[in-house]
């Protein structure tokens, strides 16, 4: 019970990003979230109550994914290839859209019934990483600010990482046979046209948060 | 670097798959192709190259060309188009042209190491081209013929899996019916009869997987760039830079346009509620896909309670389609779920022309549905999914009006009765007359599967007019000439079976001039985007276009004036700008950056964009020089080609005279006013004789004849163009 009722305050009062981190892509349904923070979030009651918004705490602050508002424009992954690689690509992208776009694997997507459903996956930054757990050669590691990232001296891009994350995030680039992954830089949300990523300032959120 | 191959902004591949032989080979397009860009020119130069002028459109030794260009999928924004050129099977000299499709195809393309794609050759059963990054092959579509685009997109897309794209051509296509699409994505399509050319080749569709990468130069300046065209520059769709509700930031308000996103404007059907669009002010980036609303703009109030959101193609952050779940439809068995956008959803009850009943009145053929005023709505999205499930293509809107024109006037009823008595009886007009949404899928199903005489619409309006004998006033019982007729409803610019796409109507003489250029709708919107952006006239468009071309370049709407050398300076540049955006490729819809959203840059735009993207996508100082140039190359190809047609398939020599001619109703209409009065857009015929002289005289090509002379085409590399004119005695 205890818990329940830290988490159902959570949001109304003051916290730091390290509260955010556990909350962390956790489900945000049933809990009290002040007008203000709703505001600040650009989201509605009712998609925080259906599950459809999800919340990651990044160092520079908070992104929040409302899968309703992607309009599947591709440009998280234009900027997130031409920010960390150099390049512009779909397949590399450590955050996914185009997978979902067209035939996902959960049946959603512009070539299915449910035609209108499609939005970006991103990575989750596990506390308890799979993909680090899995890589035989230890070359997921975090840095000082907690973000995993690859140390392609040390991968053998063997795709270990990819099939252990339950979600398939990190990626094995077919050129370098290194594998890559979201390191939490946030050019997907600052170039996402539609607020479907957006990535909400800590003194923001604080701010937010002491208003009821 | 994490890409395949080791030059900037090009994937440097050119695919060809010989459908007789079933080999696929694959080309460098650097050596020979550098000088055409991409695209529409390296369509025109590999037809050019390898396919006669009077080769048969749909026969064994046709040819298409599917082309991206240096910026396609380069991070660009609206740099999502695939280009197809081919020879036309349908309008006036069976000259080049070409289709065009947005979605999200051409990423994978390129993604997938390829810059062009020509498909030569006929296969002996059906089959789909997939494409898998390196591996390439022709796969067995029997199980696919026959079926809609729709069913055959989810069907390849399952079969190959969820990083794939697809694109399929309908029953149109397969019957080689000349107004006909290939469908990618949802509802995006190239038409000018592509599916005709691929149905003769027993080309079902593609499937497309790129994993690959497009090598970037320097790819934060790319960025960089593309936020600074997200915040200052461009607005909503066909780049309407001031919102058409009032928002706070916003110095200015249109009185109708494309930006309809504000607060209280919203996306209803969003499954988790209604999605408010707010205010987008210029010079933030995270709320510019809500601007466009393409739906309130089409359809008023009532489409917000359909509409789930808005999409449209790769790398664009300006949401042209907006994507629909009508449920009225499912009242009559029809799926809900529809997106189109411009021409192929807002004409629809040009379908349902009013009707005479028992009492011999003549009464309405719609009705209302749910609200007040949805008629247009929920028919225009029926009949958007009807023509994309069938594969048919509109041709800007002449289908419907030629259907219209042909029915209101008798001229429908009288040709049926002649040629095949008895069908007319069998066409089940009530669901016309009941405003039934399943009337555009009797009326498309009939046209894809060429059944009765009715289905000559989809011949296509050159050949439609001479069949039915609408050519010519004294051939028809409504004692009509089609082409030249005034009244409201008559779409064509001239006499070559393609309509205006904003002519006279929008932008006085330079728009007519550019429409008269193609063997197809032109579709340049250089000038409508900043005719009608909303910005006001005097305070805004004129100060900055003439800023860019010099005084007197541009008209205020219905208000025209003589040519001029500023106008002529202005026109050329649409022109020859199209050919780029179709080469580069680049949407012509969004680009170039004329006006701006910005009022600490004064509202103007920046016409060196273009070029400064090059720049930093191809790691090359090219300047906006260097882009006429190479857009003017592309330009001049397709003259020669249109000359040379016209001489080999209708003994032509003389394209002023028999290719350029404009409809009689550019001059005639609104008789109780002059040319260049205030409230009239009617030209001038001795004005326009004067703006053809200098047109070509601006072009390099012959007053009398239109074609482009020896010194013109040198200057720009092509003297074997020159070469080819003289022999057939057009120089």
């Amino acid at each position: 019970m205890a818990e329940t009722k830290d988490r159902k305050s959570f949001l109304d009062k003051d916290y730091t990003r390290r509260q955010f981190l556990k909350l962390s892509g956790k489900s945000l349904a049933g809990l009290a979230i002040s007008t203000s923070m709703l505001s600040v979030l650009g989201v509605t009651k009712e998609a925080v109550a259906e599950d459809k918004v999800r919340l990651w705490a990044f160092p520079q602050g908070l992104l929040v994914v409302n899968e309703d508002r992607c309009v599947g424009c591709q440009r998280c992954e234009i900027n997130c290839t031409l920010t960390n690689d150099g390049c512009c690509s779909s397949y590399i992208s450590r955050v996914k859209i185009t997978r979902n776009l067209y035939s996902s694997r959960n049946g959603h997507g512009l070539y299915t019934e449910d035609n209108w459903t499609y939005y970006p996956d991103t990575c989750r930054q596990c506390e308890n990483p799979a993909c680090g757990n899995a890589c035989p050669m230890g070359a997921i590691y975090a840095d000082e600010l907690g973000v995993r990232r690859v140390d392609t001296d040390k991968c053998s891009g063997c795709g270990a990482c990819t099939q252990a994350c339950p979600w398939h995030m990190p990626t094995v680039n077919p050129v370098t046979h290194k594998s890559s992954k979201c390191v939490m830089c946030g050019a997907c949300a600052e170039g996402c046209p539609s607020g479907a990523l957006s990535l909400i300032p800590w003194d923001k959120v604080a701010s937010a948060a002491q208003e009821i | 670097m994490s890409v395949k191959n080791g030059i900037n902004g090009w994937a440097g591949t050119i695919l060809r798959v010989n459908l007789t032989t079933g080999t696929i080979t694959k080309e460098d397009t650097l050596p020979k192709y550098r000088p055409f860009i991409g695209g529409m020119g390296i369509g025109y130069k590999v037809i050019w190259d390898e396919v006669p002028m009077d080769t048969d459109p749909l026969g064994p030794d046709a040819k298409c060309v599917f082309g991206v260009g240096p910026l396609t999928a380069s991070g660009v924004p609206c740099s999502g188009r695939m280009n197809i050129s081919l020879l036309s099977c349908w309008s006036k000299g069976y000259s080049i042209l070409d289709a065009h499709m947005g979605g999200h195809i051409a990423h994978a393309f390129k993604y997938a190491g390829y810059y062009a794609m020509i498909v030569e050759g006929v296969s002996d059963k059906p089959v789909y081209i997939k494409i898998d990054d390196e591996n390439v092959s022709i796969e067995d579509a029997s199980h696919l013929w026959g079926k809609g685009t729709f069913e055959v997109n989810a069907t390849l897309a399952r079969e190959n899996g969820p990083e794939f794209d697809v694109a399929s051509i309908g029953p149109a296509g397969e019957n080689l019916v000349h107004m006909s699409t290939l469908i990618t994505s949802f509802g995006n399509s190239g038409g000018a009869g592509i599916g005709a050319l691929l149905g003769s080749k027993k080309v079902k569709g593609l499937a497309v997987r790129g994993t690959g990468a497009v090598k970037i130069a320097e790819p934060m300046k790319v960025r960089l760039l593309s936020n600074y065209m997200i915040k200052d520059l461009v607005g909503g769709n066909n780049n309407h830079t001031v919102p058409c509700h009032a928002q706070s930031w916003s110095e200015y308000v249109a009185t109708n346009n494309r930006w309809q996103g504000a607060p209280g404007v919203t996306w209803d059907k969003a499954p988790k509620g209604p999605i408010d669009s707010g205010e987008q002010p210029s010079g933030v980036i995270n709320v510019a896909a809500l601007r466009c609303n393409k739906g309130v703009f089409d359809f008023g109030e009532v489409a917000e309670k359909y509409t789930v959101k808005q999409g449209g193609c790769a790398s664009c952050p300006v949401r042209c389609y907006t994507e629909y779940d009508m449920d009225p439809l499912a009242d009559y068995d029809l799926p809900t779920h529809v997106s189109n956008t411009c021409m192929p959803i807002i004409k629809m009850l040009e379908w349902y022309p009013d009707h005479v009943d028992a009492n011999g009145e003549k009464v309405p053929s719609t009705h209302d549905f749910v609200d007040k005023g949805d008629a247009k709505m929920i028919l225009g999205g029926a009949g958007a999914r009807a023509a994309d499930d069938y594969g048919v293509w509109c041709n800007y809107g002449s289908l419907y009006e030629d259907f219209n024109m042909a029915y209101t006037t008798g001229v429908m009823k009288d040709v049926i009765d002649r040629l095949n008595p008895g069908e007319w009886d069998e066409i089940p007009w009530h669901l016309m007359e009941e405003g039934d949404p399943r009337w555009m899928w009797e009326c498309y199903r009939r046209i894809a599967m060429k059944e009765g005489v009715f289905s000559d619409i989809g011949l296509g309006t050159y050949e439609l007019y001479q069949k039915w004998g609408m050519d010519d006033a004294s051939k028809n019982v409504a004692g009509i000439n089609f082409y030249d007729f005034v009244n409201g409803k008559n779409f064509n610019i001239g006499h070559n079976g393609y309509p205006r796409h904003h002519g006279p109507e929008n932008c006085w003489q330079a728009g007519t001039l550019y429409s008269m250029m193609y063997n197809r709708d032109c579709m340049i919107h250089h000038l409508i985007n900043f005719c009608s952006s909303g910005a006001p006239y005097n305070e805004i468009t004129k100060p900055v276009l003439e800023h860019f071309f010099g005084e007197g370049c541009t008209d205020p709407q219905q208000h025209y004036t003589p040519i001029n050398e500023n106008k002529i300076k202005l026109a050329k540049w649409a022109f020859i700008g199209k050919q780029w955006h179709d080469s580069a490729t680049l949407c012509n819809w969004m680009y170039p950056m004329t006006i701006a959203t910005s009022k600490k840059r004064n509202y103007i735009g920046d016409l060196d964009l273009d070029a400064k993207y090059m720049t930093a996508v191809l790691g090359i100082n090219y300047t906006r020089e260097d882009q006429e140039k190479d857009s003017e190359r592309i330009s001049q190809l397709l003259r020669v080609i249109t000359a040379i047609s016209f001489k080999l398939n209708l003994g032509s020599s003389n394209l002023r005279k028999d290719h350029d001619k404009v409809s009689e109703w550019v001059f005639d209409k609104q008789p109780d006013f002059k040319p260049f009065e205030e409230g009239t857009v009617k030209l001038d015929r001795e004005d326009w004789e004067k703006s053809l002289d200098m047109w070509y005289e601006a072009m390099g090509w012959d007053k009398e004849t239109g074609i482009p002379t020896r010194a013109t085409l040198e200057k720009f590399g092509l003297a074997d163009c020159a070469d080819k004119l003289e022999e057939l005695g057009l120089i």
